[in-house]
């Protein structure tokens, strides 16, 4: 095993516990921090789901006081899973894994890093002050189309309005400035040896990601800011009444929103294609073909926003069907680079894998059931029905949330150097695939049978109630499930098996350290001839290929 | 290079078997007991709903081909490829296989490239408009969409607005048309975003303010008598659930009739107050009343100036009912934002009663009390 020796690394002086972690600038520690602060989030936002569940579970107004109360509910729900839970999540992975799978000591600027965490609480706590403030938080929706979110006495004058925008504004820009600090990290601090080709997918995934996030998140900065000063200022962009145009915010907001849902599954992509390998012992099929695809979906990601706005009468709708239409062409290589990456493997259903296959099968039917919205006449019915809330439940929860859960399951042993336990993890996954899928499949039904979405209250004899109280069960369900996870969680820290350095027998550097890794990530590198450094140190660089070996980066070969 | 067999636990098996007999339960559930039919839309009920159902159809059968083969590789690879005990050595190390990369680009281009040219295919019919061509529809109707309530105009031939239609759902409101008729509609709103969505006629379109929506329906002659449930589609605020309207599918004589009637409750001469009657000013703006509590003398008719200050698209009233809150003593018609009304009370035993604007019946701010002493 050929290994190059580093210089020793400058040891900083010790820190208190408590002290350090509040002025860290380990990206280690940082990511860490970015997944404890968006699993405290996903809890909040979780629980305003379940408030949204049981009211709906039967007709009539039960749970909440009013209508504005329950439109704050999924308003801040909505809000705080995708901007404070999945964006930052699969960012606080990758702060941990791309600095130590590019074999790197730390991000290109710890300090900035810090920065961009820091400014999450700060700003998923002005969103929930909303709550305090005199007419409650944002209730327009995670969405906020003006003129409802504007000032005006019949649309929002409450304050909790612009705390959103100030929320948003804040977390935007720690997203702007994680993705600068990604890009220079992966352009800059690769180990040597590491081309473009040979990092991981999950460093491409990131890689991907981080444009998205640097070319798209000043757009909806300035949609917000326009916002805020039509509520502040008398400003009129989105005042149809004072010269202004209320679709321009769609615009403006969708040509973010739309590249954002790829900020929120591509990540966790890239963690299903480390998963699947490893747990298959066998390379990801079609590593550069599945580059592509993902490149391609970023490109193509920018030319789909309107197919949100196909009922407003203001778009062309045959160029955004098209694309968007087009964009399934990308995502269907990389579902079958996956499957056929499990095909002829040798499977070991640890958890991480049966999150991975979770999230596979899951993420087909967001796939799928998407297609029908792109098809314009049949999103007509379709739009801003409760079909729409299953299609991206299904994308961002079977497909980002069981992703992330794959990551947690797979890094856990290398951040803190234990195991979580196997029997616990698929326990977890049991409950909460059953419980998704009970809480998700239904509202296809309710959403083509004609229930709008953002409803407090359904007529009893409208044909809902059956699938209403189904989905409502399987809510609390996926909350059940979480209840085996925080466990295994608070058990393995203490009493977890000691992982060691590669408990997987991974593929990429991480595993080439030890768990959890020293301050300065390495004190020695393998060879890197491939994208499984780790892998071709473990077996030789010809493993498994027999007696037709062939040379490292010899992809295209069928066997 | 080899590594020792792992040790197999039994919950493995399992977990992996409990997948895959929970999706073939869930397809099976869905395809065998009815519940399958769920998942089509509901029976369309104009001549283009009944297009955008066929489009359905297809693309429906795509869908659930595409899952089945995609599924079905998914869980025969679990099932298959597990790790043994004997798996020492590793499998064959594939790294791909440009041919069949270029054929699952290719295969999936020519799907989609085709869901899409029937798609628009049938957009072309869904959108079309008599207006658009320069033809004139049968019937016009122009709908004022308003926190929370839809109004209907209906308009001659050369657009001119001959009766509206301000009830809300509650007290006989909704649109009426004829069967086998083009019915062309614009659509307008005078505050926030709102949408017009009849599920069974597969479509909906949203109302923007400063914009002039429209679109063309044909009620299949079939549902003739039918009612068809609509609401608003687009959050619009606290009363976005109880936004609700109904379509009327009649024959062209019902509709003639309907349409007379309409025309003359709007040409009718107010009945004046009866002279001396006590006259209460109240006033709505923001959807609130600016007075919660009234008062009269009992036993003799009396009469409220009410005035709108809301935008013209939010219509109110002011009807009363008893104190049990459920038995209506007056039921006056709703009327514009900006226009007043002289609403006359019958005369009225002493007690306590509710008065409250029909329109929004669940805020709070537009329900009062009417001592009658």
């Amino acid at each position: 095993m050929a290994t190059h020796a580093l210089s020793p690394a400058a040891v900083p002086a010790y820190r208190g516990g408590l002290y350090e972690w509040l002025t860290t600038t380990d990206h280690k520690k940082i990511g860490i921090m970015y997944l404890i602060n968006s699993f405290v989030f996903f809890l909040i936002g979780g629980i305003f789901a379940l408030l949204v569940r049981t009211e709906l579970a039967a007709p009539g107004i039960q749970l909440f006081t009013n209508e504005h109360v329950y439109n704050e509910a999924f308003s801040i729900h909505a809000t705080v899973m995708i901007f404070l839970f999945i964006i930052p999540m699969l960012a606080g992975l990758g702060n941990y894994v791309v600095p130590l799978m590019i074999g790197a000591p730390d991000m290109a600027f710890p300090r900035i890093n810090a920065l961009s965490f820091w400014m999450l609480p700060l700003g998923g706590i002005l969103l929930l002050a909303g709550f305090l403030t005199p007419g409650g938080a944002a209730a327009a929706g995670w969405t906020s189309y003006p003129p409802l979110s504007e000032r005006g006495a019949l649309a929002s004058p409450g304050p909790g309005q612009d705390l959103w925008i100030v929320a948003l504004i804040l977390i935007g820009t720690s997203s702007i400035l994680g993705g600068i600090n990604f890009l220079v990290t992966i352009f800059k601090m690769r180990a040597p040896g590491l081309t473009l080709f040979r990092m991981p997918i999950m460093v491409w995934t990131m890689l991907v990601t981080s444009v998205l996030v640097v070319m798209a998140t000043p757009v909806i900065t300035s949609a917000l800011v326009m916002l805020f000063i039509d509520r502040n200022y008398g400003g009129s962009f989105f005042l149809p009444d004072k010269g202004g145009t209320a679709v321009l915010y769609q615009n403006v907001f969708w040509f973010y929103s739309h590249p954002a849902v790829y900020v929120m599954v591509l990540p966790a992509m890239g963690v299903i294609s480390e998963v699947l390998p490893v747990f298959s012992r066998k390379p990801l099929f079609g590593y550069k073909a599945f580059i592509f695809a993902t490149a391609g979906i970023g490109a193509l990601g920018f030319s789909v926003w309107a197919h949100h706005m196909f009922t407003t009468g203001a778009v062309f709708l045959p160029f955004f069907s098209l694309m968007t239409f087009l964009i399934a062409v990308p995502t269907g290589v990389k579902m079958f680079n996956w499957v056929f990456t499990l095909f002829r493997g040798q499977l070991t259903f640890s958890t991480p894998l049966i999150f991975a296959i979770g999230f596979l099968t899951m993420f087909l039917i967001g796939g799928i059931n998407g297609a029908f919205s792109a098809s314009v006449p049949i999103d007509f019915a379709l739009q801003d029905t409760y079909w729409v809330v299953a299609h991206l439940h299904y994308v961002l929860f079977g497909g980002s949330v069981f992703g992330v859960f794959a990551g947690i399951y797979y890094w856990f042993p290398k951040m803190t150097g234990r195991m979580l336990s196997e029997s616990l993890g698929k326990v977890h996954f049991v409950i909460m695939f059953i419980g998704f899928n009970l809480t998700f499949f239904p509202m296809h039904m309710l959403g083509i049978k004609g229930m709008p979405r953002r409803i407090a209250d359904y007529a009893s004899d409208a044909g809902w109630n059956d699938w209403n109280l189904l989905a409502t069960i399987g809510g609390f369900m996926i909350a059940v499930s979480m209840l085996p996870f925080i466990w295994n969680v608070f058990v393995s820290l203490r009493n977890g098996k000691i992982a060691g350095d590669d408990p997987w027998e991974g593929n990429t550097l991480e595993w080439a350290t030890s768990s959890p890794p020293p301050a300065y990530n390495f004190d020695r590198l393998p060879d890197i001839r491939s994208e499984r450094p780790v892998f071709d140190a473990r077996h030789g660089l010809n493993a498994g290929h027999g007696h037709a070996a062939i040379a490292a980066g010899g992809h295209g070969e069928a066997s | 290079m080899s590594t020792s067999p792992r040790k197999r636990p039994a919950s493995e098996a399992l977990v992996a078997g409990g997948v895959v007999v929970l999706l073939i339960a869930i397809v099976g559930i869905i395809f065998f007991t009815g519940a399958g039919s769920e998942l089509y839309p509901p029976k369309p009920a104009t001549v283009q709903a009944k297009e955008v159902a066929s489009l359905y159809d297809l693309v429906f059968a795509i869908a659930v081909a595409i899952f089945v083969a995609v599924e079905g590789l998914i869980i025969w690879s679990i099932l298959r490829y597990r790790r043994r005990p004997t798996d020492v050595d590793l499998p064959p190390q594939t790294h791909g296989n440009n041919f069949v990369e270029v054929l699952w680009t290719l295969i999936p281009t020519v799907i989609v490239l085709y869901l899409f040219a029937i798609s628009w295919q049938t957009l072309n019919s869904v959108d079309y408009t008599s207006v658009a061509n320069g033809q004139k529809p049968d019937v016009q109707i122009h709908v004022l969409a308003g926190q929370f309530q839809w109004q209907f105009e209906y308009l001659d031939a050369n657009g001119k607005v001959v009766a509206t239609q301000t009830k809300p759902l509650g007290e006989g409101g909704g649109m009426a048309v004829p069967v086998g008729k083009k019915v062309y509609v614009t659509l307008s709103s005078g505050d926030v975003i709102h949408a017009w969505y009849v599920p069974r006629f597969l479509f909906k379109r949203d109302v923007i303010p400063g914009q002039t929506n429209n679109f063309e329906f044909t009620v299949d002659p079939a549902e003739v008598g039918q009612t068809f449930r609509g609401q608003c589609a687009e959050l619009c605020g606290t009363g976005h659930n109880a936004m609700q309207f109904q379509v009327v599918a009649m024959t062209q004589a019902d509709y003639d009739a309907w349409l007379a009637k309409l025309v003359e409750a709007a040409n009718a001469t107010p009945v004046p107050p009866p002279s001396g009657a006590p006259v209460l000013a109240l006033d709505a703006k923001n959807i609130a009343y600016d007075n919660r509590a009234l008062e009269v003398p009992a036993n003799a008719p009396f009469v409220i100036a009410f005035k709108n200050d809301d935008p013209s698209t939010i219509t109110h009233d002011v009807d009363l009912r008893a104190a049990d809150g459920t038995t209506v003593v007056a039921n006056q018609d709703p009327i514009a934002g900006g226009t007043t009304a002289q609403y006359s009370y019958p005369a009225l035993p002493a007690g306590t009663y509710q008065f409250f604007c029909s329109v929004h019946p669940g805020v709070a701010a537009m329900t009062g009390t009417l001592t009658v002493k």
